[in-house]
Formats: structure tokens, C-alpha cells, sequence
């Protein structure tokens, strides 16, 4: 870090009047998770300012998603983020079914919430491994990894793909789930809490990690909720905001869940706060093999045949809590097979958004806990 | 009260309202004291004969919402008064549907490189022309349809 520092300072040079360096963070930097620029101002070690600068990856996947039909725009949805693909698919296909007033079967609700509970989980493990690559710490990073794999193999058992799997369709799930699949998640919920204490207890043992990100890149609720910032930030800030307990979408109303908040809104309490969730998770998925029906997986209606067919009229958004934040698509028909406008409201663009507020007074030391501590996934920010 | 043009239901349960242009950030402000303390999204979109700019208000207090819209032929009032999380909204909708915010403090491209000709969102936008982008400093990047100029 000093080096590129000391390296950077001598590529721009040291305005001696007002002693205030400007040091270019980003876009190609192992602590960026992607391509992340940040403008910053120093005075010594101490951030003035900080200002992020995206669009190294964009795509434009709302214009990409209005040349195609209704269905086609999935795969787009799941190049968003990218590593928690579900529950992208999940926003998009709850919206359209709303807009052509769908009827889906309930085995493929449950299966759908299943799934995405399992993807929050591998969403947070790999936030968690790189957040401790960032703070300097390797052994967690091939402990979260591990466990990652094993809920990717339970996707490409389910789904045939272990990273994007376009597998939620509109009317119900491309395939149904497998007893071999099904055996795969009951070994996995059953341990799984055990190994998470193991790698939690790797982070809130260490005394440098707990110094280094104890009352770092504080956020207060205020500021939160004026930057529209959502998910585990918001409830680490002291706000008791999940829309699976709020505004239940799927059938989170019929299971039993807590959201965890603190109070503290700093780089800790983050770290908690995404660590009791993934506990959350495996408790919903537990009780989602005890109560997922029999039956069919698919409305005969929406059929492969009829999928380019499909019309819709009127706008609509359905909001979900994806791992990052609030998730949804604002989708606009105009009775022809191809959308008229979508508009995606991604939450790691607002989150991000925040990180002035969250950095102005810390030092340049704090700065990669702190953007580590937002989970910014780069397919999500720059769509 | 500020007067509203009209009121419809979305297919979603949310209300929708129509404000003329002028009363916007008047508007606006009615709401945010209601309690609608978070703007979740700024939208704009193309209807070929004028365009709307479509924002989706939140209150975490009560779990309200409301989706406000105004017709505009490219230019409405900014609301980043209001809500810091606008600024970063408002940008992208002026960078890829192409309206104008009125007081917006740093009113730039944020996804697309600056100097990029056309607002790819709008429905007459050429897709078969292609752009070539050399990234620098801010508003320093070269934007060019000839392929050996850029990337």
C-alpha cells in the first residue's frame, strides 16, 4: 500500500501550498473487487474527501433487456451480480409475472426461496473471504471458499451451471429439484453452522482485525437512509429494515426468521450483522425442506413454446431483499412481446454512493476496510 | 396541497401521480415531510413524443410507497436537496436518457465515458454506430466512431 502511495505521489506531484495530495485509487487494485476508482484527497494521512468514480464495466443491460422478449432479458439479470445470480433472476421474473398477471405454482415458490436463501449465503461467504483478504488475513479466504463450493456443486446439480444459472423462469423454475439435490442441502444446512463458527471465530479472535475495523467508516442511520443505502449497512446502522420481514414477497411470512441489526453502524457491526444472516439462512432453508409440497414446478401456460409469445401491459416493480440490498426491476409494457422500458434499481449503486460520507475524516489506512465492509459488485454498480 | 395532474393505480398496488413540471421540487418537498425519507430510484423514460421522469419514493417508517412522474421535454428541477442519494441517480439518468437536472451540483456522465455522443436509453438512439473511448482525467476522455482511436 505504501509503495503504490509513495508511487503515486510522485507520478502526480505534492501541491506544497496547501499540503491537500490527490491520490487515485482504483480501477486496477487488488482491494477494489472489481473496478472501482476513488478520487482521493489527503491532508497527511487523513481523507478530506473521497469520490467514486464507476462505469469501468458497463454494459448497459436495460437497453440490452428492451431488444429481446420477456424471457430473454433473464441472462442479462444474471450478469448482474453476478455472485448471487438467484436472486437477481428473482426481481426480475416476481416483476414480469406481476405485469401478465402469472399464476405460479406454490412447489416452485418454495423452491425458489430455498435457493435463494442458499445463494445468500454463498454471496456473504465470498464477501467474507475477500474482506479478509483486504484486512490481511489468508486462512479465511480458502475456509469460505470451501464452503462456497459446496453450495455451487448443490446449483450444478440442480441447475446444470454454478455461477449463472438461469434457472427461475417466468411461471415457475426450469426444472424441478432432484432427491439427490435435496440430500446435497440436508448435509449442508446440518453442518454448516459449526463451520461458520470456525471462520467467525478466525475474524473476532484476531486483535488486529477487531482494531482495525472497530469504529471505522461509520455510517449513522440518518445518512443511510438519505443515500438510499439498504441491506446489511442499513441494519448496522440501527435500522430494523429486511423486506422479507417488512414486505414479505414468496413465502417469508410462513417462516420463522429474526433480522439482526446493531447499532454501532460501523465495519464491525457489518461484519456481524452478514454473519448472523447467513445463520438466518440455513434456520429459513431448514424449514423450507420441511414444508416444500409435492406437485407441479411450471405453469403449463408458460410452456417453451409460448415464452416469445408472452405480452405484458403496465408498470410494475416488486421490491426484493437481495444480499446487498433492496433489489427490483421497474418494468414497463406496452402489449408487445418486448419490454418497453426496464430500469433496474440495483443496491450496491446506492450503497456505494455513501462512501464519501463513510470515509471523509478516517485515515487512508481505514479506506480499504471500509469499501471492503459495502460489498460492491461491480456487474451490479456499472449494469 | 400541491395539485397533481392524476392518480392511477400500478399493476404492483403502488400509486402513481402525475405533477406538472413546475410544482415538482414543491412537491417533492410535501412528500419528504410526509415521511417519505428515502428515494429508492430516478428513472427517465422515452415515449418518443416527450419524455417522463419517473421517481419511486420510500418511507421506512410506515413501508409506503409512491411512484411520482412528470412529463418534461428535458429539463426538470433536481431534488438532491431533498435526498443525498439523488445526485448519483439523477447523473445516470442524465447520462443515459439525456434530461437535464436544474441545480444539480455536479451534473456529469457517471457510467458512460464524457464526450459520448447520443443518450443510449432514448428510443431513436443509432445502435449500429459504434463508439471508441480513450479513457483519461475527468472530462479529459476522447470519445471517436474511428476504431484505431480508441477502445
Amino acid at each position: 500500500m505504501a509503495r503504490i502511495l509513495f508511487h503515486l505521489i510522485l507520478q502526480r506531484g505534492i501541491d506544497m501550498e496547501d499540503k491537500v495530495i490527490e491520490v487515485n485509487f482504483g480501477p486496477q487494485h487488488p482491494s477494489t473487487h472489481g473496478v472501482l476508482r476513488i478520487k482521493v484527497k489527503l491532508d497527511g494521512e487523513i481523507i478530506v474527501d473521497a469520490q467514486p468514480v464507476i462505469g469501468y464495466l458497463h454494459r448497459n443491460a436495460e437497453k440490452l433487456s428492451e431488444m429481446g422478449s420477456y424471457p430473454k432479458a433473464t441472462i442479462y439479470m444474471d450478469r448482474l451480480d453476478y455472485v448471487s445470480a438467484l436472486n437477481m433472476e428473482l426481481g426480475y421474473v416476481l416483476t414480469v409475472e406481476k405485469l401478465m398477471d402469472a399464476q405460479v405454482p406454490e412447489r416452485a415458490l418454495w423452491i425458489r426461496m430455498m435457493l435463494v436463501e442458499l445463494n445468500r449465503i454463498a454471496s456473504h461467504l465470498i464477501w467474507l473471504g475477500t474482506h479478509g483478504l483486504d484486512m490481511g488475513m489468508l486462512t479465511p479466504f480458502f475456509y469460505c471458499f470451501r464452503e462456497r463450493e459446496r453450495i455451487l456443486r448443490i446449483f450444478d446439480e440442480i441447475s446444470g451451471s454454478r455461477l449463472l444459472y438461469n434457472y427461475f423462469a417466468i411461471g415457475g423454475v426450469y426444472s424441478d429439484i432432484t432427491p439427490k439435490s435435496i440430500s446435497m442441502i440436508k448435509e449442508f444446512v446440518d453442518d454448516y453452522e459449526k463451520k461458520l463458527e470456525e471462520i467467525q471465530s478466525i475474524f473476532a479472535k484476531s486483535y488486529i482485525y477487531v482494531k482495525r475495523t472497530k469504529d471505522v467508516g461509520k455510517l449513522s442511520m440518518e445518512d443511510s437512509i438519505s443515500y438510499g443505502v439498504t441491506g446489511p449497512i442499513l441494519r448496522a446502522s440501527g435500522k430494523k429494515w429486511d423486506l422479507r420481514k417488512n414486505q414479505p414477497y414468496l413465502f417469508y411470512d410462513k417462516v420463522n426468521f429474526d433480522v439482526p441489526t446493531r447499532q454501532e453502524g460501523d465495519v464491525y457491526a457489518r461484519f456481524l450483522v452478514r454473519i448472523e444472516e447467513m445463520r438466518q439462512s440455513v434456520k429459513i432453508v431448514r424449514q423450507v425442506l420441511d414444508k416444500i409440497p409435492d406437485g407441479e414446478f411450471y405453469n403449463k401456460k408458460f410452456s417453451k413454446p409460448m415464452l416469445v409469445r408472452l405480452k405484458a401491459t403496465g408498470e410494475s416493480y416488486i421490491p426484493t431483499e437481495s444480499p446487498k440490498g433492496e433489489f427490483g426491476v421497474y418494468v414497463i409494457g406496452d402489449g408487445s412481446t418486448i419490454p418497453y422500458r426496464v430500469r433496474i434499481r440495483s443496491p450496491s449503486f446506492a450503497n456505494l454512493s455513501s462512501v464519501p460520507a463513510m470515509l471523509k475524516g478516517y485515515k487512508i489506512a481505514d479506506l480499504t476496510a471500509t469499501v471492503s465492509s459495502i460489498d460492491p459488485v461491480f456487474g451490479e454498480v456499472d449494469r | 396541497m400541491i395539485q397533481v395532474e392524476s392518480e392511477s393505480v400500478g399493476k404492483d398496488g403502488t400509486k402513481i401521480v402525475y405533477v406538472p413540471k413546475e410544482n415538482l421540487l414543491e412537491f417533492m418537498k410535501e412528500k419528504k415531510e410526509e415521511g417519505f425519507d428515502m428515494l429508492l430510484m430516478v428513472t427517465g423514460v422515452d415515449y418518443r413524443d416527450h419524455l417522463e421522469v419517473v421517481y419511486h419514493l420510500l418511507s421506512t417508517s410506515t413501508g409506503n410507497r409512491i411512484v411520482v412522474k412528470t412529463k418534461t421535454e428535458g429539463e426538470v428541477d433536481s431534488v438532491t436537496s431533498l435526498w443525498k442519494g439523488a445526485d448519483w441517480h439523477e447523473r445516470e439518468t442524465w447520462d443515459l436518457v439525456g434530461i437535464k437536472f436544474r441545480g444539480h451540483p455536479n451534473l456529469k456522465r457517471i457510467l458512460l465515458a464524457e464526450g459520448w455522443v447520443g443518450h443510449p436509453l432514448r428510443k431513436d438512439y443509432p445502435m449500429d454506430k459504434k463508439q471508441y473511448v480513450n479513457l483519461a482525467e475527468d472530462g479529459e476522455d476522447t470519445v471517436s466512431f474511428d476504431p484505431s482511436e480508441g477502445y
